[in-house]
């Protein structure tokens, strides 16, 4: 566990110089910029809160439909786009990896730290929304905040770099991945709550980690209360497939520039 | 002396089924991978050897230049040397921190300035933030693009953009250099200080490992080479040599191509076939080597298919590197052909031609009566022309011609003419 950590000590300046490229280059020559980044999740939670207070009435509990979503889209949005950009970040570059050595994880990486930055726009928000909303937080909750987003990183870390390597071989990867991760969105429990799931049937409801990640930032954020059992399952699965993917990319990283 | 590089019986496959993989193909490769057991002879996974058991070695502050058509292999040794693949079989193994001049400005974002650009393509190229904040402005001076550092990239030239990326890669001052083409682009004044920068990696102890089609700078800036063609190497050596030996393989192609009307593939269209050229010498003797002092003869072997009736017969002598030196005509000089069925022989003696030293070969035309078109076309093989000022580089004039040297001294005080009795005769 300790080689890749050093691995990644002696390309962060590499990793650091492809953020910013990649957010140099997502908002050239647009006007509004930075702003775009809250423009999507806001956008959709308006919609959602429309539908889902006044036509389809969801019980959250006692907490506003907005704050409600918002707290469960702005997670699901920094999964949803950096795992997309992460699949296709090498095979944009292939001039770049066919032609030159550097280490190849450094892109999907640097892709994810771009899209942290919005996430922690998008963050701003929801707390600014917590505190307009006056949600009463504990502080022993908030401790669990850095796990919990550590738990998703490692979720998006091993599905991102993952599919960059598979991508590679397979452009099926692309639009495959966009389609499950439609699926993957009704199945998570972003327009409803948890309680909606049956009981019997919650073990297997949390073996989908972005559940449990997402419950946690509701108790956490909104509920004023410790995240449950469910993290568990949430953090075993997400370094699995963090594991998981890291080894695929580091087994068959050799081959990409022959594949093209 | 320290090896930085050795390559030991490296061989390269690649698979080339694998590029284009289609759901239904890939259905198909792993049902005959479960039914058959094997993949390899599947027509979807066609391979192909890019090098063969590939042996050499590289010690530090060498240059070596390879040389070879393309598709020989050049770009798959760089690959390895660079570690973006790995061998199919064989060893590579590298020592000292490795810079590629492969692609300049690979990595560059257009909509990012000349600063930005300078440390994004720095850190892919493996240096730190620090590294690049020291070398920034002799990068900058190195580019010459000064004035426009701040600027987006996209609103630079090309050559700009290739210097830019040149000044980058190269002040890395690498343990090992690999350049592949790029001095191609970029005028001549940039690419002679490109050459100058790489020569003074290579007197502070840079390897260098250099490809070009460009022999000229081949010879410039490489000490050794290697010719390498279909994956093998084929002549390893002083650069000098090698590219002779290159020159002269290419030059054989390309006359072997000429005379492809020769080769008995080609039926005559026009009904005449040149079947082949040779060259004799004045007793009669085939030869492959004459002398500029001597005559020859050349001889065009044909078979006409039919009753041509008037023709012409045109021969022309070509120095090696396509310049031609000789143009003989049967109708500018008034003599006659006419084909008849059947075969027969053309022929035309040359008085000595005083052509310089160096390699030449001879091509002929049978034309129609109006001599506006060729009907048929055949080439000598390479013939040498020695004579007494041979040497290396020997394109360096067509003619010797026959010559007296006199030396006269015009004495300033004395009225009295001296002839000078250095006079040589060279009867050539």
């Amino acid at each position: 566990m300790l080689i890749p950590v050093q691995q990644f000590l002696k390309m962060r300046d590499l990793v650091w110089a492809w953020t910013v490229r990649t957010l140099r280059a997502r908002y050239q020559q647009s006007a509004l910029g930075w702003f775009w980044s809250i423009v999507q999740p806001v956008a959709t939670v308006a919609i959602f809160a429309v539908v889902f207070t006044h036509i389809v009435p969801v019980d959250t509990g006692g907490v506003p439909y907005i704050l409600f979503s918002y707290t469960a889209v702005v997670p699901w949005t920094l999964l949803s786009t950096s795992v997309i950009d992460m699949a296709v970040s090498l095979v944009q570059n292939m001039n770049l990896v066919s032609k030159i050595y550097f280490p190849r994880e450094a892109l999907p990486i640097a892709t994810l730290l771009a899209r942290l930055v919005d996430f922690c726009i998008s963050f701003v928000l929801l707390v600014l929304l917590v505190i307009f909303y006056r949600i009463p937080i504990a502080p022993t909750g908030l401790l669990y905040l850095p796990l919990i987003i550590t738990i998703q990183l490692a979720l998006i870390l091993g599905l991102g770099i993952g599919a960059a390597a598979m991508n590679i071989f397979y452009r099926d990867v692309d639009p495959l991945l966009k389609l499950v991760i439609q699926i993957w969105f009704y199945a998570s429990p972003i327009l409803y709550p948890v309680s909606f799931v049956p009981e019997n049937w919650r073990w297997l409801y949390f073996l989908n980690p972005m559940a449990g990640i997402i419950a946690g930032y509701r108790d956490v954020l909104i509920y004023n209360q410790l995240p449950g059992d469910y993290l568990l399952p949430a953090g075993i699965i997400s370094v699995l497939i963090l594991v998981t993917g890291y080894w695929f990319f580091k087994r068959v990283e050799f081959q990409f520039a022959d594949i093209v | 002396m320290k090896k930085v590089i050795s390559f030991k019986n490296v061989s390269k496959k690649y698979n080339l089924g694998l590029t284009r993989t289609s759901l239904p193909s890939v259905f198909s490769q792993w049902a005959k991978q479960i039914v058959r057991r094997d993949v390899n002879t599947s027509a979807n996974n066609k391979q192909y050897w890019a090098l063969r058991s590939v042996n050499f070695e590289l010690e530090k502050g060498e240059s070596l230049a390879l040389v070879g058509p393309n598709g020989a292999g050049k770009s798959t040794i760089l690959k390895l040397l660079a570690k973006i693949t790995n061998p199919t079989s064989g060893i590579v193994e590298v020592n000292g921190q490795l810079s590629a001049l492969i692609e300049l400005g690979a990595g560059f974002h257009p909509d990012l300035t000349g600063r930005e650009n300078i440390f994004l393509n720095g850190t892919i190229l493996g240096l730190t933030y620090k590294e690049i904040q020291r070398r920034f402005d002799e990068i900058v001076n190195f580019s010459e693009v000064e004035e426009f550092i701040d600027t987006p990239v996209k609103r630079y030239s090309s050559g700009m953009t290739v210097r830019l990326g040149f000044a980058v890669a190269s002040c890395i001052e690498p343990d090992i250099l690999l350049v592949d083409e790029v001095l191609a682009v970029g005028d001549a004044s940039f690419r002679q200080k490109c050459i100058e920068r790489i020569k003074i990696l290579l007197n502070n102890g840079t390897s260098l490992i250099f490809v070009s089609h460009d022999m000229g700078l081949v010879r410039a800036v490489c000490e050794k080479a290697i010719y390498i063609e279909h994956g093998e190497i084929q002549h390893v050596g002083i650069s000098g040599e090698v590219i002779d030996l290159y020159n002269h393989v290419l030059e054989k192609k390309r006359i072997k191509k000429l005379a492809g009307a020769g080769d008995g593939t080609d039926t005559g269209d026009g009904g005449v076939e040149i079947t082949k050229m040779e060259v004799f010498d004045s007793e009669g003797k085939q030869v492959h080597e004459i002398y500029g002092d001597r005559p020859i003869e050349i001889h065009i072997h044909y078979i006409s298919y039919q009753d041509i009736g008037k023709a012409n017969a045109i021969v022309l002598i070509y120095r090696s590197d396509g310049l031609p030196c000789c143009n003989m005509r049967t109708h500018l000089d008034q003599f006659p052909v006419a084909l008849e069925k059947g075969r027969g022989v053309i022929s035309i003696k040359l008085d000595p031609l005083q052509l310089f030293g160096g390699m030449y070969y001879a091509t002929a035309w049978v034309m129609n009566a109006e001599d506006s078109d060729g009907i048929a076309h055949g080439a000598t093989d390479l013939f040498e022309v020695k004579n007494r000022t041979l040497g290396r580089g020997a394109h360096i004039a067509v003619f010797e011609p026959k010559r007296e040297w006199r030396h006269r001294i015009i004495p300033s005080d004395n009225p009295k003419e001296r002839e000078s009795d250095a006079t040589r005769g060279n009867e050539c």
